[in-house]
């Protein structure tokens, strides 16, 4: 699709639409990429705010042009007019709040509507947060449409290359292609070590009490 | 362009970024505006447009407008039949010829789906009819098989979420259509899939793809007929069909497969489709997973639901197990397969065996069979996972992911045929060893699933070696592959061999063998770092395991050991490969050499030279880097001090092996030589104050010493102590209290006066500088400074909880610490009452509890803590335990809350049995009745703590609350 107003590049690139929610936090992952700061402050986008995200692959460097689209109706501008000529697209909801998964097949269908046959990757962002609401279990939309699902928190930065890497395979064609170095991300503003924390927040609350905890191993059966 | 079209492809192009925001605004707002109009000006407006603009983001925009104008203004139009005949003939118009963009004609469908809903069938009967009667012009099929998808989308399909309004009428609708055009639409559809199946294949793919969403709720007898099964079979079977209309006819005969109905008439159907046809053709159903799967699927549905008694359910499972061998086919074959339902399926399928027949014994080899494919890794990433490097990551990731329900399918086949999985292992495992051409992940995924097989064996099983696996352990102890210098295999193998380290631990004459697996080339040995520190990890565990048993063999492990242990403490550690790879992973080498050498069946001399061979080097490095580093200051990450990091946790780790009875009764020689230890490790305190790392190495290992030297330790707790309360930020001296407490647990009262000596000087780090309020908790603000400074306040709670629970709270009156004593009984106080964390708040309660027992006698004479007493009566028992239990935060049907109360009845008791009637008459009037409790309450209240049943008490306080909670309605406030 042509942008008239956009910068050309002379390699490859791809109208990429990113859907979901307002709040699950679209507008934060796509600046992620590029030297943009993270933001804090949540601010309703306006409409559609286009970033264009280059990726180098083995094959040489590609662009998303990233559609990211109002999630709040009232903010619409086009609304699904946006869409028109998207060549892939990403689905975001929050694993935090229920909701922002229930209405991922309505986002999902409207999608469709406009752009037949698409890749799309269905992105389930926030997992650095404790109260998870949709548990990885509980998400099966995918399986049934054939998307792709992944985990991500762009907070910080887990698995942000995923959903690229996945398209780009998808549009090219070609299933090995890789990136081939890393794009310029914003620092993490939180380790994904979940795991790790709680233990250790566990292991102080024990310790506290009583003598040192006997090692943790894993038991032997 | 005139201004409207110019505003809204200003605002589609906007994307670009480069459109002034000012204008671009006022774009927005310009079509806004226009939108906001009365709904027939918009109406008339948006359809007078559609007709003139060439532009497509105008004519998106209009029918957009057209489709919110029918939902949302539909009351307020008032030219209704104009509205229904332009949508119609937009429907039929040239306007849309089947060239023009999807999305346009996607988007009038919904337009004329939403009009449907509020009008059909009354007052509008006939758009169905009037659709059909334009058929079977190619524009015409196209628009009425996009009306009948957005009519499923937006109405009738149950994938969204729907309010009961939707509910109803989709209801309406489907009756309506089914009385008056579902038998002509089923007619239409045949027609037009044989009039289009080879002169527009798509149109006729179109057609059925619609079709497929009506079968659910439409008489099936419209579709399994004699005329339309015929249609789709030679769709699907027929090599001249374009694959995506063979697709959409095995997608509509999957609908009728699994069309809801009950079972005999389901068998009677799944029989009559003679599938049979289709799952005979290898490549066909390559493409037809899904079909092959459901149908499969339906047929078990069918054998379950008709129970295994029912004549019908045989037939059923002839069904199944006819087409049992596509299914392992398509799931070895199709790459694009959704796994997780075969997984099921087949799970299902095991699941109805108790004894499987000889037949079944096949079907479940080959399923073993499936499962062994599916876990293989790709070859193409061999290397990468060899290196693990970021790509061999992401596979290792994928990889588990993939093989979760595929390990719940094996553990089922392991419990109904375990002598069939033993000899598929067997199998495998041999022509591993004795055959070259099976590949790195083929030995991988064999030695995974005998992994997997040792979660299904049982204690006994496992100990005696059942069935096989008498055979297949030793054969696993002693084998080398020739793959075996790969990561991925040699880790495994190692993990394999600790899973059934059971069996040798009853069969001694193994010992050997295993020694021998973890101490050669394939363990501790191995070349690749990431396998030999994991290897001394598992060798560790072996250990302790096997202990008693490896003691004639301490000689061999130390030799084999050696080199691996110098290597540990004398590399040059940078901080770089310290996070690469897990790094106290090494460290298991020590603790498995001292759990071994520490056991007493081995002589005392023999102990005492053990121990000081391997002591003497590493505090030999200490004493070196000491010396050095006087000369020269240090730096935190230079590889020094990162080396000396790896000899306190090597020291750690050997330490570990060594009980307090050992140590300090039996032999005492070797407690001294622990003792040397310490000399020597917190002079490294001494020199280097603020290299942290250091730091908290030497407290771990000061936990160690505390557990295992007993008092012999207490002589070095004072300049440790000291030490480690220099330039502490919070989060050492969290680490600092933690040690504290354990300190004190260990040591109770013996340590009196050198807590009086220190407790200043932690009172003034830890109770005056976090502010007295409770610090903000709400998400968002959660930095992880704010975290450190929760987590101290929570630590030195617990220590004044630890402190007066071990009968020091004498610490707390000393000359010294006197000065404190009012701010920390205001901060408990406080915190007693409205801590965020209700386990804190019951720590405090519990601590003016055994402060009250301690400090208050019965008679009311002289005060052993002047002050206390009226502290305790006018403050503590109003507020803590009555307006906080009052506050509507505190919640009675939350378990922690729950605890917290009978800590706070327990008070009640407590301060009831130490100050009488003092307490009582402070506490009904100044508390109770000026609550506005009732008189007879409080007298009751009187009796109830005067009685000896608690749980009575407790119950009577929790009525009594919840009364005055809602007396007041919330509209008091206290404090």
């Amino acid at each position: 699709m042509a942008l008239p107003n956009q910068q050309q590049v002379d390699y490859p690139s791809f109208k990429l639409v990113i859907v979901g929610d307002g709040g699950t936090g679209k507008t934060t992952f796509v600046k992620r990429h590029l030297t943009g700061e993270f933001e804090k402050k949540y601010e309703p986008t306006i409409g559609v705010e286009v970033h264009p995200l280059d990726f180098h692959t083995n094959c040489g460097k590609i662009r998303f042009y990233c559609w990211d689209t109002a999630g709040q109706e009232k903010f619409g501008g086009l609304r699904d007019g946006y869409y028109i000529h998207g060549q892939c697209a990403i689905i975001m909801f929050d694993v935090t709040a229920r909701l922002t998964y229930k209405n991922v097949p309505t986002w999902h269908r409207d999608l469709c509507r406009v752009c037949e046959n698409i890749p799309i990757v269905l992105c389930g962002n926030k997992i650095d947060v404790k109260n998870r609401q949709v548990k990885a279990k509980m998400v099966t939309f995918h399986r049934k449409k054939n998307l792709q699902y992944y985990e991500i928190s762009a907070k910080s930065n887990y698995n942000f290359e995923k959903p690229f890497l996945y398209l780009a395979r998808k549009l090219a064609g070609d299933q090995n292609l890789h990136f081939v170095e890393s794009p310029a991300l914003a620092p993490p503003e939180v380790q994904i070590d979940l795991a790790q924390q709680q233990l250790h927040e566990q292991e102080l609350a024990a310790a506290a009490a009583q003598p040192l905890p006997d090692d943790d191993d894993e038991s032997l059966d | 362009m005139d201004d409207f079209e110019r505003a809204i492809m200003l605002i589609y192009n906007s994307a670009g970024g480069s459109a002034e925001s000012n204008l671009l605004l006022q774009a927005i707002e310009f079509c806004e505006r226009l939108k906001a109009g009365p709904p027939p000006t918009v109406l008339r407006l948006c359809l007078d447009r559609l007709h003139r603009s060439p532009l497509v983001p105008v004519q998106f925009w209009c029918l957009q407008s057209l489709h919110d104008v029918i939902r949302l203004s539909y009351s307020a139009l008032d030219d209704l039949p104009l509205l229904r005949a332009s949508l119609l003939s937009l429907f039929s118009d040239r306007l849309f010829p089947s060239s023009s963009p999807p999305f346009l004609k996607n988007k009038l469908a919904q337009a004329l789906a939403a009009l449907i809903r509020l009008e059909y069938p009354s007052p509008w009967p006939s758009p169905f009819l009037h659709l059909l009667s334009l058929l079977p012009s190619p524009a015409a099929v196209d628009m009425f098989s996009r009306l009948l998808t957005a009519l499923d989308d937006d109405l009738i399909s149950q994938d969204y979420h729907l309010s009961s309004d939707d509910v109803a009428a989709a209801t309406r609708v489907k009756d309506a259509m089914r009385l008056q055009c579902v038998p002509q639409i089923a007619h239409a559809w045949f027609d037009i899939v044989s009039l289009y199946r080879s002169s527009d294949p798509a149109l006729a793919a179109a057609t059925l793809d619609a079709m497929r969403r009506y079968i659910v709720w439409i008489d099936i007898s419209l579709v399994a007929n004699d005329a339309f099964l015929p249609l789709l079979f030679d769709l699907i079977l027929s090599h001249n069909t374009p694959e995506p209309l063979r697709a959409s006819s095995a997608g509509c005969v999957l609908a009728v497969v699994s069309k809801r109905m009950e079972p005999h008439s389901k068998l009677n159907l799944l029989r009559s489709l003679q599938l049979n046809r289709v799952l005979a053709e290898s490549e066909l159903v390559q493409k037809l997973p899904a079909l092959v799967i459901g149908y499969a699927s339906e047929a078990l549905d069918c054998y379950k639901r008709l129970g295994s008694q029912n004549e019908g359910s045989s037939s059923a499972m002839e069904l199944l197990e006819e087409a049992l061998p596509t299914v392992f086919y398509v799931m070895q074959t199709c790459e694009e397969l959704d796994a997780g339902n075969v997984v099921e399926l087949l799970s299902d399928y095991i699941s109805t065996m108790k004894m499987p027949s000889q037949k079944q014994i096949v079907y479940v080899g080959q399923m073993l069979e499936v499962i062994r494919g599916q876990i293989c890794y790709d070859p193409t990433f061999r290397d990468n996972l060899d290196v693990r490097d970021k790509i061999g990551k992401e596979q290792e990731e994928q990889m588990a992911e993939h093989r979760k329900d595929l390990f719940l399918l094996f553990r089922s086949v392991c419990r109904v045929a375990p002598d069939v999985t033993q000899l598929f292992i067997r199998n495998l495992i041999a022509s591993a060893l004795f055959s070259s051409d099976m590949t790195v992940e083929e030995v991988e995924a064999a030695l995974t699933l005998f992994y997997r097989l040792g979660e299904t064996v049982s204690e006994d099983g496992m100990k005696t070696g059942s069935g096989l696996l008498r055979e297949m352990v030793p054969l696993l102890l002693s084998a080398k592959f020739s793959c075996h210098s790969h990561r991925s295999v040699a880790l495994v193998y190692l993990e394999t061999i600790t899973r059934y380290l059971k069996f040798v631990q009853e069969n001694g004459q193994y010992i050997p063998n295993v020694l021998a697996a973890f101490l050669d080339e394939r363990g501790v040995h191995h070349p690749n770092l990431n396998v030999s520190r994991r290897a001394s990890y598992l060798f560790m565990r072996a250990v302790k395991l096997l202990k008693p048993k490896l003691v004639p063999f301490v000689d061999t492990i130390l030799q084999s050991l050696q080199d691996a242990l110098v290597q540990y403490t004398s590399s040059d550690w940078t901080s770089k490969d310290l996070k690469y790879s897990g790094f106290e992973d090494g460290s298991h080498a020590f603790e498995a050499i001292g759990l071994l050498i520490g056991v007493e069946e081995i002589s005392p001399e023999k102990q005492s030279e053990y121990l000081a061979a391997l002591l003497k080097p590493l505090y030999g490095q200490v004493e070196m880097l000491l010396i050095d580093a006087k000369a020269e200051g240090l730096e935190e990450s230079s590889p020094k001090v990162m080396s000396s990091q790896q000899i306190i946790v090597a020291l750690n780790a050997l330490s570990k092996g060594f009980s307090e009875r050992t140590v300090t009764a039996s032999r005492p020689s070797i407690g001294l030589m622990f003792k040397q230890t310490l000399d020597i490790l917190l002079q490294i305190l001494v020199t280097f104050p603020n290299i942290k790392p250091l730091r908290n190495k030497v407290t771990s290992y000061l936990h160690r010493m505390v557990e295992i030297l007993g008092t012999m330790v207490l002589p070095y707790l004072p300049m440790a102590l000291n030490q480690l309360l220099v330039d502490s930020e919070p989060k050492d001296m969290v680490d600092f209290l933690v040690l504290i407490n354990q300190v004190i647990c260990k040591f109770g009262t013996s340590l009196e006066s050198m807590l009086e000596e220190i407790f200043p000087t932690i009172a003034s780090r830890v109770f005056l500088i976090p502010a007295s309020e409770p610090l903000p908790s709400g998400h968002g603000i959660n930095t992880e400074e704010i975290r450190e400074l929760q987590e101290l306040q929570r630590i030195s709670y617990a220590f004044i909880h630890v402190m007066v629970t071990h009968d020091l709270s004498s610490v707390l009156l000393a000359p010294n610490s006197r000065g404190y004593l009012d701010a920390i009984m205001q901060l408990l106080l406080l915190t007693s009452c409205s801590h965020k964390d209700l386990l804190v708040r019951k720590m405090c309660v519990q601590i003016f509890v055994k402060l009250i027992k301690d400090w208050c006698s019965n008679d009311a004479g002289e005060e052993k803590v002047p002050g206390f007493r009226g502290f305790i009566i006018n403050k503590f028992a109003p507020s803590c335990c009555l307006y906080s239990v009052l506050d509507k935060s505190f919640d009675f049907r939350d378990a922690n809350t729950l605890i917290l109360f009978g800590e706070i009845i327990l008070a009640q008791k407590v301060m009831y049995e130490k100050f009488g009637d003092d307490f009582i008459a402070y506490f009904i009037s100044n508390g109770l009745l000026a609550a506005q409790c009732p008189q007879d309450s409080a007298e009751q209240y009187y009796q109830h703590l005067q009685g000896n049943d608690n749980k009575a008490f407790k119950s009577f306080y929790q009525s009594l609350i919840e009364n005055l909670r809602q007396q007041q309605n919330g509209s008091l406030v206290f404090r």
